[in-house]
């Protein structure tokens, strides 16, 4: 059994991503017709043999408790350990609302970090769109007798905010942290680090007493200012991190490209969602569909070319969608003309309506809108 | 633990009639509609209907069955105090192993099985048919007439009558008479094979059966005659619903190509739904030249080419430039580039390499019928299947 423990913060949302985060967290967004982005932190955890995960929840966490449920559907539904939800405790000094920073949600699940029965732990967003080889990942950091495992991708997979990354040595390890470095030499940090337990509570508690919240400004500086060095394990794969609408569109329509959509959907190792039973989708006569993916449940009468489809979908006859993503069981009437549109779920589309964003700036209308 | 009423699902039959596509696999797991294997409607049904245990009797080729029910997850019915159990035969004490020698026999050997839960009704089930029925609706009119046995009838085309089980009901409406696979049938009410029987009653007529050596074990032929020649109370339960027997590659084919029209049966009803365990598998991709058509396609499936009239289970592949039409295209099969599948079943990890042609549309001529391959059946590049052939995958192990 794998020596690793998971924790997944699935606390943060972006401002930025504005109508999708107004009722769920960054964690729960719906992704690629049928998964949640937490899926994907979660699937590496089971695909790598990871039998016990913690997930990190602050606020406006009921969408999030909906999809995870007890952790069946991703073999974490376990007698002992398995899936453990981690609202915040109520103990700590978290008065200020939101955590300031990963230190400052870590030491807010303190008792739970003691009783972690596995000698390391991965900490990983939940707002990746990523198919991490998470056991090559450990079989590496394991081997290379490192204390702190950063799992890294060559290309800057984050456009819009500074990016955190390290600069290597010869012998794969890093004693350089770079914050939005533009060194072609630097590996971006997707913010998974593997991480001895012992390192970790003493980190956490190093950031406590000094009253410092942040894990790579305060708690890996910390520790490579005292001589610690940082294992690097090279992701190759596809990763987009979602933190504005335009990365939500944009790595939506990513997976319009098979290439792509195969290095985050690779056969062996399967993206676990909570299961939902429905229908095939059905296309009738008039139908016209084109470089475009579509979930299960749907129901297809019009036109659509360059679209992500959710499930439970339906759109009316003569409607036509380009260049749009249809979150689940949106309804979209006769005639209706979208394009560059972001539907979340339950919306519905009245015959005859046209609405039309661009690329660059698509629409989103929230969830539950009738237009 | 005592429950009113638990369901004895009957899976165990080879589905011969089905040739090479149940050569591997047990019927009630074929793969059916795109989405389902036929054993979820029956599971669905009675998880529906509030009857939480359920035994699968299972005896030819079980294993991809077993592995497919497993727990009973999809269908809510992994319980603690109930749930799903998959009941092979089993050798007992001094006495030989033995199979099930018919549908009466398979139930007989389980009567421990049902004991265990105290039932007052037992409901019997098989796994071949696509149905939606409201199982406590029939357990009421069980009640509400007293009766020992209620036998879910449906009205047959006349022409069609000698394949069931067909039975008459007297000015009361008891069955009077009841025969299997009459050659002149005198009624069009046909059973459904779908009973429920007061398990006290049922009991003592299996062990008579068991007795009785010219009997043939079978529910139809020999339990439900003796037990009008008994005197007990048989009572039909009237259903008028969307029901298919699916035995044979035309009727397998029929009922898939029912799926295209939700007018027949309601697959999205929300209060009635019919659940199935589904693959891990990303939603499905439709190319930039697809052309598709009154279709029907699964997660999982990437089409290139024309689909046209077909049924697409999961994770099926249609290259650019093949063209499948009128088909049922079973889980994980390919269709390669510039193939042509018309009027075809397609088993589970079939590939139909590139050029090939699979059956054909109807011509009138004598011999025509659904082109069928097997489960990993593979036709090679640019060779032709003739409407109405039936190919076997290669034997390999048992």
């Amino acid at each position: 059994m794998i020596d690793l423990h998971g924790i997944v913060y699935a606390y943060h949302s972006y401002p930025t991503l504005n109508d999708l985060v107004l009722k769920r967290t960054s964690a729960s967004l719906p992704f690629c017709s049928r998964y949640r982005l937490i899926d994907f932190a979660l699937s590496a955890m089971t695909n790598a043999g990871v039998r016990d995960v913690g997930v990190v929840m602050q606020t406006n966490y009921q969408s999030l408790l909906d999809h995870l449920e007890g952790g069946k559907d991703w073999d974490l539904s376990r007698g002992s350990g398995g899936l453990s939800l981690l609202p915040p405790y109520g103990l700590y000094n978290s008065q200020y609302g939101d955590y300031k920073g990963c230190m400052d949600a870590l030491a807010a699940i303190m008792p739970y970090l003691k009783r972690v029965k596995q000698n390391n732990i991965v900490l990983m967003r939940s707002d990746l769109a990523v198919n991490l080889d998470l056991e090559s990942a450990f079989d590496a950091h394991i081997d290379s007798g490192a204390e702190i495992t950063a799992i890294c991708c060559k290309k800057a997979y984050d456009s819009s905010r500074d990016c955190i990354g390290f600069l290597p040595d010869d012998d794969g390890f890093s004693s350089h942290l770079q914050f939005g470095s533009k060194d072609p030499a630097v590996l971006q940090s997707i913010e998974a680090y593997i991480i001895r337990k012992p390192l970790l509570l003493e980190l956490v508690s190093y950031c406590r007493e000094n009253g410092l919240f942040h894990f790579h400004r305060d708690a890996l500086a910390h520790y490579l200012q005292n001589g610690g060095r940082i294992k690097l394990f090279q992701h190759s794969g596809y990763c987009a991190h979602i933190c504005s609408i335009s990365d939500y569109y944009g790595a939506s329509m990513d997976m319009l490209t098979s290439s792509l959509r195969s290095e985050l959907f690779p056969e062996d190792r399967p993206v676990y969602t909570k299961g939902r039973s429905s229908v095939s989708t059905y296309y009738s006569e008039n139908s016209s569909v084109k470089n475009s993916l579509v979930a299960d449940g749907c129901y297809i009468e019009g036109e659509i070319e360059n679209c992500v489809i959710f499930r439970g979908v339906r759109v009316k006859k003569d409607a036509k969608l380009k260049d749009c993503v249809i979150l689940q069981d949106s309804v979209i009437g006769e005639n209706a003309c979208l394009s560059c549109v972001i539907s979340d779920k339950n919306t519905s589309f009245s015959a005859g309506t046209t609405l039309c964003g661009s690329r660059v700036l698509p629409i989103t209308v929230p969830k539950g809108k009738s237009i | 633990m005592k429950k009113e009423c638990i369901a004895m699902l009957l899976a165990g039959g080879q589905g011969s009639r089905l040739h090479a596509l149940t050569d591997k696999s047990a019927k009630p797991i074929m793969p059916f509609g795109g989405k389902y294997r036929i054993i979820d409607f029956p599971l669905s049904n009675c998880a529906n209907s509030g009857i939480d245990v359920v035994g699968v009797l299972t005896q030819y080729q079980p294993l991809q069955l077993n592995s497919y029910i497993s727990a009973g997850q999809p269908w809510d019915l992994d319980l603690q105090r109930g749930g799903v159990y998959i009941l092979p035969p089993y050798q007992s004490s001094g006495a030989k192993g033995e199979w099930f020698s018919g549908t009466a026999n398979a139930i007989y050997q389980n009567i421990d099985f049902i004991d265990m839960w105290e039932p007052e009704y037992v409901l019997i089930l098989s796994g071949d048919h696509i149905y939606k029925m409201d199982y406590s609706d029939m357990l009421q009119q069980h009640k509400d007439k007293g009766a020992d046995c209620t036998i879910a009838v449906i009205r047959v085309p006349i022409a069609e009558a000698s394949r069931f089980g067909i039975m008459d009901t007297d000015e009361n409406g008891y069955i009077c008479h009841f025969s299997e696979k009459p050659k002149e049938p005198q009624s069009d009410l046909a059973s459904m094979g779908i009973y429920i029987f007061t398990w006290e009653t049922l009991r003592k007529y299996l062990i008579a059966d068991e007795n009785d050596p010219a009997s043939e074990k079978d529910f139809g032929k020999n339990i439900i005659p003796s037990m009008l020649a008994g005197g007990e109370r048989l009572w039909p339960y009237r259903f008028s619903g969307y029901w298919r027997d699916v035995g044979t590659i035309d009727s397998l084919w029929d009922a898939n190509m029912d799926m295209l029209s939700p007018t027949l049966i309601n697959l999205y009803d929300k209060s009635w739904p019919i659940k199935s365990r589904s693959p891990i598998k990303p939603p499905h991709y439709i190319g930039e030249n697809a052309q598709i058509r009154h279709s029907i396609i699964t997660e999982g499936c990437d089409v290139r080419g024309c689909v046209q009239s077909s049924v697409l289970s999961n994770s099926v592949t249609v290259a650019e430039g093949a063209s499948v039409s009128h088909s049922v295209l079973m889980p994980g099969c390919v269709i390669e580039m510039g193939a042509v599948v018309e009027y075809a079943i397609i088993g589970e990890n079939a590939r139909i390499c590139s050029g090939a042609v699979v059956g054909s549309a109807p011509n009138g001529k004598e011999g025509w019928g659904i082109a069928t391959c097997g489960p990993k059946v593979c036709v090679g590049a640019g060779q032709t299947v003739e409407a109405g052939a039936m190919l076997y995958s290669e034997k390999e192990g048992k």
